[in-house]
């Protein structure tokens, strides 16, 4: 097939670049200081309106770096929603962010030849698997293999209480 | 189908349902639960993903209330993005969602959700509420007359479909949301991985047949969001700064993600 190995340079092409940076544009919830630095306390820059577009640049914990107008700054990530201020408005699909499927022309899951997924219909057509759920017991991991996992990825249990809807610590009790 | 035992069963149960459900035989309904959810669609044949899952779900299940229940995670071979929770600590993730969460802190925030429902027992309750109180009687009654098992799942499919297919009280969700992003910063993770994977879904086309189901059950994300922003107001600031551990997370779904889907039925 001649088509296919410029399919395979688009797919390429695609992997290449971040997923997360082929969807970057954004839109402020509530009006909102644009801040130099990722901080509550850090110089304002200017004053972001309700619903201004901003282009996402990255993720810095609970902070978005964006780029409004000429300006860059940061913006708490919870006062931005990435897509469309009316999300029937979206166009992107879960093929384009993971650059993985759909690329090439009846390849993918647009297909729908006989084999079953997880969707309500294939849920409800489901017979128990019995076999299935005892293959888990393979791949459980023990309370001591998971601190030993933490450890080799850096992180530290911490002591944080719960919060309700309202934002207020819940005591912990444990 | 249903011997008369099962029925007898079922009958005395409707009677003397106490409405208490103990650990073991919570565990026994997850199972039975969990077997229909497979059934839909088996495991993901990834041995080293599906031991990665366990690694992180089960340290941040060990970050809650119930840290010695037998935690189990596994990863269905779906397209389709979603995750579930069943009682007794079972918790299946799809490869969908394995595509669209981009790394180890945001897994931790879809499995801290799912370890919410558990530890709160969304399921349970909701079964308990629903129509199908004497189900848990049933399968206490088939344990002790040594039919384990068999006459339990027969039992549970019928509410296990509906349950799974109508979602759970929004507020619930909402919840296990919260709490989800809690375990994941007990856990040592950036808590804001589970909005950043919100956030995402929240970029999807609403009408992606791959998102069908979880859109049915679950708040829209910018609902959950919103929520969210609310929750979490300033009380992890102080968190700024922890892993997100991004190239753990992409080696270990390096082949699922190398790896085309198969066709699947989109419904
Ligand atoms: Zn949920």
């Amino acid at each position: 097939m001649t088509l296919g190995y410029r399919w395979l340079l688009l797919i390429a092409a695609l992997a290449a670049i971040p997923a997360w940076a082929q969807q970057n544009a954004a839109y402020v919830v509530r009006e909102t200081d644009l801040k130099a630095k990722p901080f509550l306390d850090a110089e304002a820059l200017g004053k972001l309106p309700e619903k201004a577009t901003v282009t996402v640049l990255k993720r810095q914990g609970g902070w978005n770096q964006v780029k409004s107008g000429a300006l860059e700054g940061w913006v708490p990530m919870l006062r931005l929603r990435l897509g469309n201020p009316d999300p029937k408005k979206n166009t992107t699909s879960i093929a384009a962010i993971t650059g993985s499927f759909n690329q090439r022309p009846g390849a993918g899951p647009t297909a729908t030849t006989g084999v079953r997924g997880f969707s309500e219909e294939d849920l409800k057509a489901a017979k128990p698997a019995p076999e299935e759920v005892k293959k888990l017991d393979d791949f459980a991991v023990s309370a001591g293999d998971a601190a030993a996992f933490a450890a080799a990825g850096k992180l530290t249990a911490r002591t944080v209480a719960y919060v309700d809807a309202d934002g207020k610590p819940v005591p912990v009790k444990k | 189908m249903r011997s008369v035992g099962g029925v007898d069963g079922l009958m005395k149960n409707i009677k003397d349902a106490t409405g208490t459900v103990d650990e073991p035989r919570e565990v026994e309904l997850g199972h039975g639960i969990t077997e229909t959810l497979l059934g839909a669609r088996p495991l993901l044949d990834d041995p080293a993903l599906q031991r990665y899952v366990n690694e992180v779900g089960r340290w941040v299940a060990q970050q809650s209330e119930r840290p010695l229940l037998p935690w189990r995670f596994g990863v269905n071979d779906s397209e389709h993005v979603n995750a579930f929770a069943a009682p007794g600590g079972y918790v299946i993730v799809t490869r969908g969602m394995l595509r669209v969460v981009r790394n180890e802190a945001e897994l931790a925030g879809v499995l801290g959700h799912e370890v919410a429902h558990v530890v709160r027992k969304h399921h349970l309750n909701a079964l308990r509420k629903g129509a199908w109180v004497n189900l848990l009687g049933a399968g206490a009654a088939a344990g002790t007359a040594g039919e384990q098992g068999g006459e339990l799942v027969e039992a549970l499919v019928g509410p296990t479909k509906e349950l799974y297919a109508r979602g759970l009280d929004k507020d619930d969700e909402f919840e296990a949301d919260r709490i989800g992003v809690v375990l994941a910063t007990r856990a040592g993770y950036d808590p804001w991985g589970l909005p950043a994977a919100l956030q995402t879904l929240g970029t999807l086309k609403t009408d992606d047949p791959y998102l069908a189901l979880l859109f049915k059950t679950h708040p829209n994300p910018g609902a959950r969001l919103d929520e969210l922003g609310v929750a979490m107001a300033a009380n992890f600031d102080g968190f700024q700064g922890l892993p997100t551990n991004a190239d753990r997370y992409l080696a270990a779904t390096k082949k699922m993600r190398s790896t085309p889907p198969q066709a699947e039925s989109k419904k």
